[in-house]
């Protein structure tokens, strides 16, 4: 099984914005992302951007893993906004759920990473978000070691 | 494979800016200062070192208890009455991780969903990453940084394993232990160490009938206790908000008697720290030992020749 | 059956199973274990020895007859075909009225409505970004949003199925717009198809808004006011669908299914209701998973169950109650998004299986379920799939045709067996509502979902598409996604807004002060109120964050 090696664990977020409340696949990469050695912080569906935004910086998350079902994904770019005018735009962001393929490429233009479907691969989600949280965790080392001198 | 969103960041601050900005309380230095004190490192030292110099203005109250006894509902209700005082509040939620992988499920910060979009309430889960006590390895660092972010109030809340959380008595001023009523044995299995170290004993859920029995059973077991400490017994019912303002009035009360303590307990800590790391570096060196004197005494241990306790105080005498 | 019964009535048998054994074994090579989604083991053969028609009358018997195991009616479908009701639910309240009327032409008696997402979160839609509103559902938040879904459709004589959670605000809309149009209420009949706030707080987060009691009070209000004054319609709609969605085996969803109708009824009890006035509206609400023969004993295991208990155990007298009456829907999340033409196929075999299981009415979705809500096409071949399976395949003609199949007959045993245990189970930890509050089913379903999820993942359950005969993915047509109308929804959010401005006021905040003072009150019926408070306006968002206020949020336990 694929396993993230960071040291300390990556940090992810799992969460859904939006209307829908299925929340049964969020729940299941939530508990495979934690057996790979990831500290995830799981919450339930209906977040609001600001309570996300607050969440991530708090949490000084590495990856945020948003849920989508229905029409969901269509106000992602509004929480990319957000992050961003918060300082947080380091952040790694991956979609997982139904995107119609006609809508994916303005997600990725908004600065998400990647868009899992259903019946995704655990591992190459897996893999995904590790090798994402480790880009992220080089920029943030990289302040600390400046502080150092 | 696409590249993380561009960074918007300003340019990688001095020690001195971390502490101004943290002291000022924004809370996106503290949230750095926090992971970097679970990463450790020259880095860490450093500025865990500057925290120290300031530290000590807020409080500090653990609360620990039993799962299911509903502690970080009732933090999320207390938070609301500090916050109706207009007091800023940080508070570190502890999680268990995972022994064999390493991961965590950090779920206790939505249940303080009130305060999900107030910035004067900082929230940050911590995974236990395989320590034992209640607690996590960097979160006497983590409370450290929080006093100083110009916080009034910081809220540690324990694993809740319920039986060996000691530790939680070093790091806070006031400790809560919560009770719930139909924990089965659990009252009875709460060994007396685990109330020894209460300041406060909530009893949550009070409304569910057996409340008034968990409270009698706390009481008898307070009367066994050798400390003539009057401990307060508190029904709340955090789901709806009853007896909080009266937890609440309790704790102040509390810290008022006890200003002068904080300053002792600091430097109880850390001679305890200091005992803990400066064993670990003793056991580190006589595990890497070699030479004929070492192998000699490994030897005669061995053989019964001569007793643990005292090879032991031989091989200090080798690696002075 | 023992071994000398075995003798004693087929001579030769024994010999003839053994040299059938001995041929099996020889030449299947490797023999695995094949297990249902339940778990019982599945042999490759079943004969008398399995099951023989030993007490008959009292585990099979016939249509119509205790303990109904055959069937609730003694006509079943061959005397009145089951009830076509397909989900429709679409932007605003014009675009909804467009559909139903197709439907209502094509010879359609019942009609089935669901409310936009936002209206499941209890908000109206001036309270969200407007990006979110109406894709999967329509948006009606007012009595007169109601009367513009409803126009020309006849209320009196069509049955209609609400997709509304408490406190059941669309029924109270609906209820207002039948007395505006004159229309007396004791001719609306339907259902309150998401009455079942338990199997909401375990299963379905989406549709829980009000707290457990809160929920809880309202229903059991619900039930009363229905009795009195809408009595053609059932308040009550048990729900084993989400359950079985959110991955809870056949077994588990059909025995926490009947944990949670004992439940309301024991509820119903308490408060000094008649048991019989009340079973006779309970009706179910199920997932009908591809899973082929499981399903059909699930359901005659089903049947046969709460037969029993309604009367043994409830103390129904009357034949009514002890009926269990179901609605199945083919289950979406045995879809695929790869290859979605192929859950044509796959709809018509559990739909198959529903209907041999003498379900009383059926939704079929549509092939593109999984990724968006049907259009026009895909809803006539969801509809067709059912006829060609009537009319065709000719299977209305013959009650329970399955009935007496060695198979079915053990499984339905069997599945019944293991069901009564997990009831029982239940009972011990104080029944359905305690034991959801404790968490206790949302750990069980969460352990056979991990189960599932890691058999298809290892391959052990082939999906075709997405484990195996991948290689005949083709990307799809490129058909751009169906959305409604933004500048339409735009306006109707608008005119709500004038609405609100306009409507008269102090109705309205007397309708509210009445509503909250009855929440405060046991001795006043909450349901009744609401009704009112929809006839002089007062919209869904308001009636909601009201009862919310007063009866507590509905805050999901989250079990990961």
């Amino acid at each position: 099984m694929t396993v993230s090696k960071l040291d300390p664990p990556a940090r992810v977020l799992v969460t859904k914005i939006g209307l829908d409340g299925h929340d049964r696949g969020s729940r299941i990469v939530a508990a495979f992302l934690r057996d790979a050695g990831m500290e995830v912080i799981y919450t339930p569906p209906w977040q609001s951007i600001p309570a996300v935004v607050k969440l991530a910086m708090e949490e000084d998350v590495d990856v945020i893993g948003i849920s989508s079902l229905a029409t969901d994904h269509l106000i992602v770019p509004k929480l990319v906004d957000a992050l961003r005018s918060a300082g947080l735009g380091h952040i790694g962001l991956i979609v997982g759920g139904i995107v119609p393929d006609d809508e994916r490429p303005a997600l990725l233009h908004a600065g998400v990473s990647a868009i899992f479907g259903p019946g995704s691969p655990r591992d190459e989600i897996i893999a995904h978000v590790a090798a994402l949280a480790a880009k992220v965790r080089e920029i943030k080392n990289a302040e600390f070691r400046e502080i150092a001198q | 494979m696409a590249i993380p969103l561009s960074s918007s960041e300003p340019a990688p601050a001095s020690s001195d800016d971390i502490l101004d900005r943290l002291a000022a309380g924004d809370p996106a230095t503290l949230a750095k200062c926090i992971s970097l004190m679970e990463t450790g490192g020259p880095a860490a030292d450093l500025v865990h070192r500057r925290v120290c110099a300031r530290t000590g203005h807020a409080a500090v109250v653990g609360f620990t208890g039993a799962p299911g006894a509903g502690k970080s509902t009732l933090i999320d209700a207390y938070i609301a009455v500090l916050r109706a005082g207009g007091r800023k509040v940080a508070v570190a939620a502890v999680d268990p991780s995972s022994p064999i992988f390493g991961g965590a499920i950090l779920g206790d910060r939505v249940r303080m969903r009130r305060h999900a979009e107030d910035p004067d309430v900082f929230i940050r889960s911590v995974a236990s990453r395989g320590h034992l006590g209640g607690l996590s390895e960097s979160i006497h660092r983590i409370v450290d940084v929080m006093e100083v972010a110009g916080r009034d109030v910081v809220i540690v809340e324990t694993l809740g394993t319920g039986q060996s959380e000691v530790e939680v008595t070093e790091i806070a001023d006031i400790c809560v232990v919560v009770n719930a009523p139909n924990m089965g044995d659990d009252v009875q299995a709460m060994k007396a160490g685990v109330l020894e170290i209460a300041d406060i004993l909530v009893v949550n859920k009070a409304d569910l009938p057996l409340a008034q029995r968990t409270t009698k059973q706390l009481q008898d077991m307070l009367k066994l206790r050798h400390d003539r400490r009057e401990i307060s017994i508190i029904e709340t019912v955090a789901t709806k908000d009853t007896g909080i303002e009266d937890l609440s009035a309790a704790i102040d009360g509390l810290l008022a008697s006890r200003a002068t303590d904080k300053a002792k307990n600091r430097e109880q800590r850390m001679r305890r720290l200091i005992a803990q790391a400066a064993g670990r570096m003793i056991a580190d060196r006589m595990r890497e030992l070699s030479g004929p004197e070492m192998e000699a005494l490994v030897k005669k241990a061995a053989a019964g020749d001569i007793g643990i306790a005292d090879a032991a105080t031989r091989a200090l005498e080798i690696i002075r | 059956m023992s071994e000398e019964a075995v003798q004693l009535s087929l001579p030769g048998f024994e010999q003839a199973h053994g040299g059938w054994r001995a041929e099996y074994s020889r030449q299947i090579g490797t023999d695995r274990v094949v297990k249902n989604r339940s778990g019982i083991e599945i042999k490759p053969l079943y004969t008398p020895r399995d099951w023989n028609g030993d007490a008959f009358l009292e585990n099979l018997g016939f249509p119509g007859q205790y303990p109904y195991t055959r069937g609730i009616y003694p006509t079943m479908h061959r005397g009145r075909t089951w009830t076509q009701r397909q989900l429709i639910g679409l932007g605003t309240p014009e675009d909804y009225n467009k559909r139903v009327r197709v439907i209502l032409d094509a010879g359609a008696t019942a009609i089935s409505l669901l409310p936009c997402n936002s209206g499941f979160r209890g908000v109206d839609c001036d309270a969200v970004d407007p990006l979110l509103l109406g894709t999967c559902g329509t948006v009606i938040n007012t009595t007169d949003h109601m009367d513009r879904a409803l126009d020309t459709v006849p209320l009196g004589k069509i049955s209609t199925a609400m997709n509304d959670p408490s406190p059941f605000t669309l029924l109270a809309f609906l209820l207002a717009v039948a007395k505006r149009r004159g229309i007396p209420w004791t001719s609306i009949t339907g259902t309150s198809n998401q009455s079942d706030y338990i199997s909401h707080f375990i299963a379905n987060h989406m549709f829980y808004r009000l707290s457990l009691s809160g929920a809880r009070r309202v229903l059991l209000d619900h039930i009363e006011f229905c009795r009195k004054h809408v009595p053609g319609w059932n308040p009550v709609s048990v729900v084993g669908q989400h359950m079985q969605q959110a991955g809870a085996t056949p077994v588990e969803t059909m025995a926490f299914t009947i944990s949670t109708a004992l439940q309301y009824a024991q509820d119903c009890i308490d408060r000094g209701m008649d048991i019989d006035h009340v079973l006779r509206r309970f009706t179910f609400f199920f997932d009908i998973s591809i899973s082929f023969f499981e399903e059909v004993a699930k359901f005659r295991a089903g049947r046969r169950i709460w037969a029993r208990l309604a009367r043994e155990r409830l103390g129904a007298k009357d034949p009514g109650s002890w009926r269990f009456k179901f609605h199945g829907q083919t289950s979406g999340v045995d879809l695929t998004v790869q290859q979605p033409l192929n859950n044509i196929a796959r709809v018509a075999v559990q739909a198959m299986a529903g209907i041999m299981s003498g379900l009383q009415s059926l939704h079929t979705d549509a092939y593109d379920e999984a990724i968006t809500t049907p259009t026009e096409e895909t809803a006539r071949i969801a509809v067709a799939t059912q006829n060609i399976l009537r009319e065709e395949a000719h299977l209305c003609d013959v009650i329970d045709p399955l009935g007496g199949s060695y198979y079915v007959e053990t499984l339905t045993d069997q599945m019944e067996q293991e069901m009564l245990a997990l009831i029982g189970k239940i009972d011990d930890a104080g029944g359905m509502y305690k034991a959801a509050e404790a968490g206790l089913i949302q750990a069980m379903i969460g352990q056979s979902a991990l189960a599932f999820q890691e058999k298809v993942e290892s391959g052990e359950e082939k999906v075709i598409g997405v484990n195996c005969y991948q290689a005949d993915n083709v990307a799809p047509a490129g058909r751009p996604t169906e959305r409604p109308d933004f500048e339409r929804m735009q306006r109707h959010v608008a005119s709500f807004v004038a609405y609100k401005a306009e409507r008269s006021q102090a109705d309205v905040r007397r309708a509210l002060d009445v509503l909250k003072r009855a929440a405060g009150s046991e001795r006043e019926n909450i349901y009744e109120r609401i009704v009112e408070a929809a006839e002089v306006g007062v919209t869904h968002g308001e009636i909601v964050n009201l009862l919310r206020e007063e009866l507590g949020f509905g805050h999901p336990l989250v079990v990961v």
